[in-house]
């Protein structure tokens, strides 16, 4: 099958699995969230073989491109989803993320994302491309599902939930915080000072990425030094990915960059 | 002095430097930096100056920028300092003062009945944490009546670590800015160039451009020999991502372009309107050549531009380095009569608008034109980057540490009771706590298991 084919079935899956997901939620069936779940593993294996194929014929890590990072991106975020969720069992943070999949998804099939395959420029012909970005992505992955956990922590009514949802959006915070943290600065770093000469230039998305580490140091440190939780912690959290979303889109479109691969 | 040391070793500044920070980089990337006046004046209108005057415009270097920046690092070293020696007692002290109280105040605990006197039982706890990779230490009562037993205790100083590469990266970015330097060196193929500085010389053999099939460049190369005392020492291949290293300098491919100062040129001199009488005439810049031309001896080309175009006062300038619009001025002569004066272009051949007698019968066609491309290098010597390596396996082996190498620690206080030993322990764990809870109780079920 072409990387197309496959890609089209994982969405087709995640769309069908985000349905289920909130006939799950609205018809207050739990054990249709499973079939949820389920349903985005399936997009996730035709997921990882379009990412698997597009790599095998272009030759290089596939994230070189909106369309590829956005591709990946929206994979990353099923995976931490899964990961989080084997952890909590919460049926109802799976439609709101795979909601952002589908989103994610969705924009990256959008015909604003040329698909085609390009060489690649001399800049990133660098196995840091794989260190750097993957890492990244996958470290604001878990920020997507916090920033998700966030947003149900607003809305939940009772305590209870609060609780729970508190819970999850710091555990996804405290995994991708340092994956983040790797990936997205020190890898970040050590290939800018390989690629470029220097390790910092202050150019808008490295000073965008400080911004979302600042950012979720905050988070961090306002909960474990000063106590802060619920709902001074999920607003503080939403803004944190919003930022790395700014990061990752806003810099690319809107902020002139040496850093902007569309 | 020691309020000042108070209010820095509190964490509430530190939020509140960091939310300045935060607020600066963003304005930062919304005015573009390092721009010319002109490019503010055209963007901004009058507030330009106000801009400049606060200096928005080159936020990152200003000094009020950099003494946020002082702050912030002051404000975390003593932060640092202040919570370092209780944290160290908490992973590595004797754990002195550990009693039946402190245990009863910890919030996961259980009680148990073990078998056996009290020295014993102690021996099977101590055995069975230990197997759960704790290091178990009898504290408090020197009778070894209560264990304390830690493990992960480098996760303690997990946020510790961070604080000190966030510092050492601070200091490793103050060294750059005051001890790097940075060159660029333009070098046509065979050309030399001392390198400030550096003591050597670095000569670039060979530059090439790669495409791909499909166009697109795929890289630039450099072959770059480095000359010291005049002998070549060693010569690599300098591509993007692959800088060469000598002496703690680093070249890197930073940037190409043609050198349009002595372009070989072929011109094509010809009758009008007869292209068969056209022969091709071979120069550079600033040559006289002889012509067995129509009714000319000798041709001479003047001034070369890459890309044509008349600016203020009719003046000819090039409007890029690309070679986009060429044009060459060119002087035909006969004997020692210039007979004509006038830009020859590739693009529009028989455009000429010269002047001279052979306006009306000479025809000049810009055929071809080969220039030598020349590439440059950015030599840089970058004394803060071993710091800023340092600083940032800190700040990774810290965030790794403190988030998933997150320490636990058990307590048990044992005291003679019916038929045998009551035991009393108590655990804490900073991260993950269900995660520990079930150890916890794994734990004490297998001391009730216990013979």
């Amino acid at each position: 099958m072409t990387e197309s084919t496959l890609f089209t079935a994982a969405f087709a899956l995640y769309v069908l699995s985000t349905f289920v997901y909130f006939a799950a939620l609205f018809a207050r069936r739990v054990k249709w969230a499973g079939k949820g779940l389920a349903v985005a593993g399936a997009g996730l294996v035709f997921h990882t073989a379009a990412l698997v194929v597009r790599t095998v014929t272009s030759g290089h890590a596939p994230f070189t491109n909106m369309y590829e990072s956005l591709s990946f991106f929206a994979w990353a975020t099923v995976l931490a989803f899964a990961a989080i969720d084997r952890k909590f069992r919460l049926p109802k943070i799976g439609p709101y993320v795979m909601l952002i999949v589908v989103a994610l998804v969705a924009l990256a099939s959008s015909p604003l994302m040329p698909k085609d395959v390009t060489p690649l420029v001399p800049a990133l012909q660098s196995y840091w491309l794989w260190l750097h970005v993957s890492v990244t992505l996958v470290g604001e992955a878990f920020f997507a599902v916090a920033f998700v956990a966030s947003i149900l922590y607003l809305a939940a009514d009772s305590e209870e939930k609060k609780e729970k949802y508190d819970s999850v959006s710091y555990r996804a915070v405290a995994v991708g915080f340092p994956l983040f943290t790797l990936g997205g600065l020190v890898f970040g770093m050590i290939w800018a000072f390989r690629a470029w000469g220097r390790y910092w230039s202050w150019d808008p998305k490295e000073v965008w990425s400080l911004i979302t580490w600042f950012v979720f140091a905050l988070y961090l440190h306002t909960r474990i030094v000063m106590g802060w939780k619920g709902k001074r912690s999920a607003v503080i959290a939403i803004i944190g990915f919003l930022a790395a979303l700014f990061t990752y889109f806003g810099v690319n479109y809107l902020l002139s960059s040496l850093h902007s691969y569309r | 002095m020691r309020s000042l040391w108070k209010s820095f070793a509190s964490v509430k500044l530190a939020i509140f430097l960091i939310i300045l920070l935060v607020l600066a980089s963003v304005l930062g990337t919304l005015i573009p930096q390092g721009r010319s006046a002109e490019e503010y004046a055209a963007r901004y209108g009058d507030l330009a100056g106000l801009f400049v005057r606060l200096q928005l415009t080159n936020l990152y270097r200003s000094p009020w920028f950099l003494t946020l920046l002082f702050l912030f690092a002051v404000n975390l070293s003593v932060c640092t300092v202040t919570r370092l020696g209780p944290k160290l007692r908490r992973a590595f002290g004797p754990g002195t003062g550990t009693d039946a109280g402190s245990v009863a105040a910890m919030k996961v605990r259980g009680r148990l009945r073990m078998a056996g006197p009290t020295g014993a039982a102690a021996a099977r706890v101590a055995q069975e944490l230990g197997s759960r990779r704790y290091a178990v230490r009898a504290a408090g009562g020197d009778d070894g009546t209560v264990l304390l037993a830690r493990k992960r205790r480098l996760g303690w100083l997990g946020s510790d670590a961070v604080h000190l590469g966030l510092l050492v990266i601070l200091a490793g970015g103050i060294v750059s800015g005051l001890a790097g330097r940075r060159s660029h060196l333009a070098l046509v193929e065979g050309q030399t160039a001392d390198v400030p500085h550096a003591g050597f010389r670095v000569r670039l053999d060979r530059f090439e451009t790669e495409l791909y099939p499909q166009g697109g460049v795929k890289a630039w190369k450099s072959t770059v020999s480095v000359l010291e005392d005049g002998e070549p020492v060693r010569t690599e291949i300098v591509k993007v991502n692959r800088p060469l290293i000598h002496r703690g300098f680093h070249f890197y491919q930073s940037s190409y372009g043609w050198d349009w100062e002595n372009p070989k040129l072929e011109i094509a001199v010809g009758t009008k309107g007869e292209p068969a009488s056209a022969r091709s005439v071979f120069l550079r810049t600033g040559e006289r050549v002889p012509v067995d031309g129509p009714g000319i001896t000798h041709l001479s080309a003047l001034r070369f531009v890459p890309d044509f175009v008349l600016g203020e006062g009719n003046r000819v300038q090039s409007r890029s380095r690309e070679p986009r619009n060429p044009a060459v001025l060119v002087e035909a002569w006969r004997g020692e009569e210039r007979v004509y004066t006038g830009w020859v272009f590739a693009k529009f051949p028989d455009f000429g608008d010269g002047h001279g007698d052979g306006r009306a019968a000479l025809s000049f066609v810009l055929k071809d034109l080969q220039a030598g491309q020349y590439s440059v290098l950015e030599a840089a010597k970058d004394p803060g980057a071993g710091l800023i390596w340092v600083g940032c396996l800190f700040v990774t082996a810290g965030v790794f540490l403190a988030f998933y190498w997150t320490p636990r620690e058990i307590r048990a206080v044992l005291a003679p009771g019916a038929g045998g030993t009551e035991a009393t322990l108590g655990g804490f764990a900073a991260k993950g706590r269900d995660a520990f809870r079930s150890e916890f109780e794994a734990v004490c079920e297998s001391l009730r298991r216990a013979p």
